[in-house]
């Protein structure tokens, strides 16, 4: 690899790439965690293969891509130059994409995607309603790169926004278009980058140091690592602007170690970049200087905190410390330090290229450009959506996410991570951006949304993100450390069928003390997602407590498992499927849970077939056994 | 106490018989050192500064023990060894070395030399090792090196080997162990106490059944702790990234581990528990072969994992957290992987898995008992670099 030592230099290496591309077709297939897991690796390398057999080497650019969005039907391949998407791919499939779309040019009908409304097949990507309620802009390269190709991300005009930065604007003017974009931080906060970046640029100490937080802990959220497999040069192009525009040399990726691929791609990306001279000294011959490092996150939700993140970085434990001074005054070493979001540095080349006024003409009045969201749990597509801030709740789940399946009902949605709230169905008209989602009681956190159906127990919920919230608390602060344990044990309790007259108060009591008490974010947004469980569907809580009665037939404790003798057909699946073996056939024909050896794994209603539907879930339990015949 | 030293200058002629111990070692402190100590006890001692010197004095004063540093300038003290060896074998020698030459050492240990010093020593064990020598005199020296030796290493069970090969493998083994350049002043102290760490060590392991096979075990882990500091050019702030790159390759972090990495980078070891306690990913239990994660992310959460984490521990037996008896399983229960969309998430060594039935789980357990029974396979969750 030739060193680029001017723009010009820059400039060559995206002809010369686009004229090697001209008039080959492009096949680039889904090979993210996402389409791993469904063997997306047999897919590629059955395309590899098969094009070589039919002799198209040469001719036909494979390229293995980061995860699309619609991660539900992958693994996916879009053929270019004609954008003809098939979806559900298996290894089997391929040689007739080959032999039809490539070489005849012909669209294979069967593995196009079909629209579950009207059963039509859809051709382009784009078309499928997915995606085309989407602005991709973030997300919108993932498909046409090679995740681990450097030259990909050129050719599409990648490192032309710091090209731009460095030779055509100030450092001064740099900040300014970030300000005026009023991008704000899409990690959670929503604190303006622009302002951040002009705080750490003022602030007396050398050296002054930028940080890409990937330390992507709120289950439920993955924006950060597709972002950071699939595309990590944009990412590193964000940084570096922003490092131009602070005056910082020194930079950090903290990566959590959950997410392998993310770490390997960013890694060789980095490995890339330097060899072409994009980082390290004298970058694009423009006399800046700037170097990256890697530092792997070792498993601590709170470790994502700024302050915690730091103090992680510079070999210690990963616990916040109070922020009197900001860290973007004082962070790593003492020195000013700038830490941002993965998916807000990588805005960052969009607003230099495009300009604020671009950048300012999507979304809200206060809450610019577009939001990437993970759209998961009790949905019929899943995956990651990138929306203009301000769309609605309800566009979002039933439009792009396509509602519910099954026919169940919608209960609520969950937004910004364990320390977000829950949204019921009478609040889904309420639009998607930092202030209306924090006036309704939750906050837009780093972007999970999980929806959930009637079969959701919310105080099951309220105790998952307790769990999680008591587990991942660092023990600093007492109230955080000894308030969540006492939450949770309540909470446990009226789980278990235990709950007494005044849990929930006592709930409420306890939440207040943490939110005043506590040093960190996590401590004083941890009790939000009891709080607006209780808010919300109090009822279910009573539910609980009064009746020993899971109105979702979730807690183990209060519920059993039956199947209904009349509906069962006898198919056996459910004893095949049933790990304890508690499942026998009656001499009626028909199967029975021996209660005793029951463990409540729900494998048996899963496997269930559609049309029996024999295995149900009783709540409260019956009193004796055989309250079976009863149901 | 000066004129001493004037009237036998280090290579003064000596009559056989008059000396006890000659002390050859081309640094003066050392030397004079070793005779104030040693006449201080009632030996007869001479020194000489270089070997040729040194032999030139052990032929003339033919004296019971000889002390020889391994590093001097003009003939070795290797050499020196194998003069005297060839001089008179029931000489009875002891090696003088520095830090970091120690590997060398039990080389000559192999040739015969009784014992080693490490500098710097104390005096009592100087004397300790001399009283040994004078008592040894004659050939017997090695069956009394392989009492004090033998019992900690036992013989391999097939081969049958006589007393001194069995030393010398156990000795090849502690080489390995202080070619790591250890500072140890005390040989023996240093055997018995790398003996317990064998034994808890082949205990928690429990693949591993000889302390040899252990004691290799520990040396294997140490030298890849080494590699990996050297990797992060010995930063103390890279302590984090240094126990990550451990359980990566390792699975999980041994005590000894952790023992030599606050040793490497100077940092108590408390705070490296510390840290190791805090972070999830660091592991200071063994693990077993494969490694089963259940993600409980929100999504999955939803999803029903607590019904696939209750499915995979009735089949497999175990609770997440735990690691069954043949340590062919370790289930966890992790924090969100990041592929809500496929919820509820079982990875198997790295291999993602999207709502596995029941048949599916019941298939990779006994799959992975076939490859187990194919030797020591540990869970291949490396990252490729």
């Amino acid at each position: 690899m030739q060193r680029l030592n001017s723009t010009a230099d820059l400039e060559k290496l995206k002809e010369n790439l686009l004229a090697k591309s001209k008039g080959k077709k492009v096949v680039c297939i889904t090979n993210g965690t996402d389409g791993k897991t469904h063997h997306s690796q047999d897919v590629l390398k059955a395309f590899t293969d098969e094009i070589q057999r039919q002799g198209l080497s040469g001719k036909v650019i494979v390229k293995s891509t980061g995860c699309h969005g619609f991660c539900q039907k992958e693994p996916c391949a879009i053929i270019l130059p004609q954008e003809t998407c098939y979806v559900s791919l298996k290894p089997e499939d391929v040689p007739e994409a080959v032999s039809e779309t490539l070489v005849k040019g012909k669209v294979v009908e069967r593995l196009l995607y079909e629209d579950p409304n009207n059963s039509a097949r859809i051709t382009k990507e784009s078309e499928i309603p997915f995606y085309n309620l989407q602005s991709r802009i973030v997300l919108g390269n993932n498909r046409f790169i090679d995740m681990e190709s450097i030259d990909d991300y050129i050719a599409l005009d990648g490192y032309g926004a710091l090209s731009k930065a460095l030779f055509e604007m100030t450092p001064e003017q740099v900040l300014q278009e970030v300000e005026e974009a009023n991008l704000r931080g899409r990690g959670g906060g929503g604190f303006p980058a622009g302002k951040k970046w002009q705080t750490t640029r003022n602030a007396p100490g050398e050296p002054k140091y930028v940080i890409v937080n990937a330390d992507e802990g709120d289950p439920g959220a993955y924006m950060d690592r597709s972002l950071l497999e699939g595309n990590p040069h944009s990412v590193l192009e964000g940084l570096l602007i922003g490092a131009y525009a602070i005056g910082s040399h020194e930079g950090f990726v903290y990566v959590r170690q959950e997410y392998p691929l993310a770490l390997q791609n960013t890694e060789i990306a980095i490995e890339k970049a330097k060899q072409y001279g994009l980082l390290g000294e004298n970058i694009l011959g423009s006399g800046f200087d700037f170097d990256v490092a890697i530092h792997r996150g070792a498993g601590a939700f709170v470790s994502g905190e700024s302050s915690a993140l730091m103090s992680a970085i510079e070999g210690h434990i990963g616990e916040p410390r109070p922020k009197y001074i900001h860290t973007s005054v004082k962070g790593l070493w003492n020195k000013p330090t700038c830490l941002n979001n993965v998916e807000t540095w990588a805005n960052v080349p969009f607003i230099i290229n495009k300009g604020a006024d671009w950048f300012k003409s999507i979304g809200t009045e206060n809450s610019k450009g577009t939001k990437i969201f993970s759209l998961v749990g009790k949905i019929n597509n899943t995956g990651l959506v990138e929306v203009p801030m301000g769309i609605t709740l309800r566009e979002i789940v039933y439009n792009i996410g396509g509602g519910i399946p099954k026919g169940k009902k919608f209960k609520a949605v969950q937004t910004g991570g364990p320390s977000g709230g829950i949204l019921p169905e009478s609040m889904l008209d309420v639009p998607v951006d930092f202030d209306e989602l924090t006036k309704a009681g939750s906050m837009m956190g780093s972007g999970g949304m999980i929806v959930m159906d009637e079969n959701t127990c919310m105080v099951d919920t309220a105790r998952y993100y307790t769990d999680f919230l008591a587990h991942e608390s660092c023990g600093k602060c007492v109230p955080c450390r000894e308030g969540l344990r006492q939450m949770l044990t309540i909470l446990n309790n009226i789980t278990t069928g235990k709950g007494k007259e005044g849990d929930i108060e006592l709930l409420e009591e306890l939440s207040e003390f943490i939110q005043e008490a506590s040093l960190c974010a996590l401590g004083k947004t941890a009790p939000n997602p009891v709080l607006s469980t209780i808010k919300h569907f109090k009822n279910e809580y009573e539910a609980h407590i009064e009746e020993n009665r899971c109105p979702a037939g979730v807690c183990k404790e209060l519920i059993a498992y039956y199947i209904n003798a009349d509906d069962c057909i006898g198919c056996g699946l459910c004893a095949k499927s049933c790990p304890t073996n508690a499942i026998s056939k009656t001499k009626d024909k028909v199967y029975v849970i021996e209660q005793d050896n029951c463990i409540k794994c729900g494998s048996c209603a899963k496997v269930c077939p559609e049309k029996a539907k024999a295995v149900v879930i009783i709540s409260p339990k019956p009193v004796s056994e055989t309250a079976q015949a009863a149901t | 106490m000066y004129t001493k030293e004037q009237i036998t200058p280090e290579s003064g002629f000596q009559e056989p018989g008059t000396t006890d111990v000659v002390v050859i070692d081309d640094e003066e402190s050392i030397c004079e050192g070793c005779r104030q100590t040693l006449e201080a006890e009632g030996f007869r001692a001479a020194i000489a500064r270089d070997g040729t010197k040194g032999l030139k004095l052990v032929e003339q004063s033919h004296p019971k023990v000889v002390l020889v540093d391994l590093k001097m300038p003009g003939i070795s003290g290797m050499e020196v060894l194998a003069k005297i060896s060839e001089f008179d074998p029931s000489i009875v020698t002891i090696v003088i070395t520095g830090y970091g030459s120690i590997d060398s050492a039990v080389e000559t240990m192999k040739i015969g030399a009784l014992d080693f010093l490490t500098k710097p020593f104390a005096p009592e064990r100087l004397i300790e090792s001399v009283k040994q020598g004078m008592e040894l005199g004659r050939p017997a020296k090695e069956a009394e090196v392989t009492e004090q030796a033998a019992p900690p290493l036992e013989a391999p069970e097939k081969a049958p080997l006589n007393k001194q090969n069995i030393v010398l493998k156990g000795l090849e083994v502690l080489g390995q162990y202080y070619s790591l350049g250890l500072k140890k002043q005390h040989f023996f102290d240093e055997l018995r106490y790398l003996e317990v760490e064998a034994e808890y060590h082949a205990e928690r392991l429990g693949l591993i059944e000889k302390k040899e096979e252990a004691i290799l075990d520990i040396v294997h882990d140490l030298r890849l702790v080494d590699d990996i500091i050297e990797k992060y050019n010995y930063k103390k702030n890279a302590l984090i990234q240094i126990l990550l790159d451990i359980q990566t390759q390792v699975h999980w972090i041994p005590g000894h581990a952790l023992r030599w990495v606050s040793t490497r980078l100077n940092i108590p070891l408390a705070r490296i528990y510390n840290i190791a306690n805090f972070y999830e990913a660091l592991n200071l239990e063994p693990r077993g072969a494969h490694l089963i994660q259940i993600c409980t992310g929100t999504a999955c959460h939803v999803r029903g994992a607590a019904g696939l984490v209750d499915r995979v521990s009735s089949i497999l037996g175990i609770q997440p957290g735990e690691t069954d008896s043949e340590q062919l399983f370790t289930l966890e229960a992790v924090h969100c992987l990041g592929c809500c969309a496929l919820g509820p998430v079982m990875v198997v060594d790295g291999e993602y898995y999207s709502n596995p039935s029941t048949k599916q789980i019941q298939e990779i357990a006994a799959s992975c008992k076939v490859s187990r029974e194919k030797g020591k396979n540990y869970a291949k969750v490396e990252l490729n670099r």
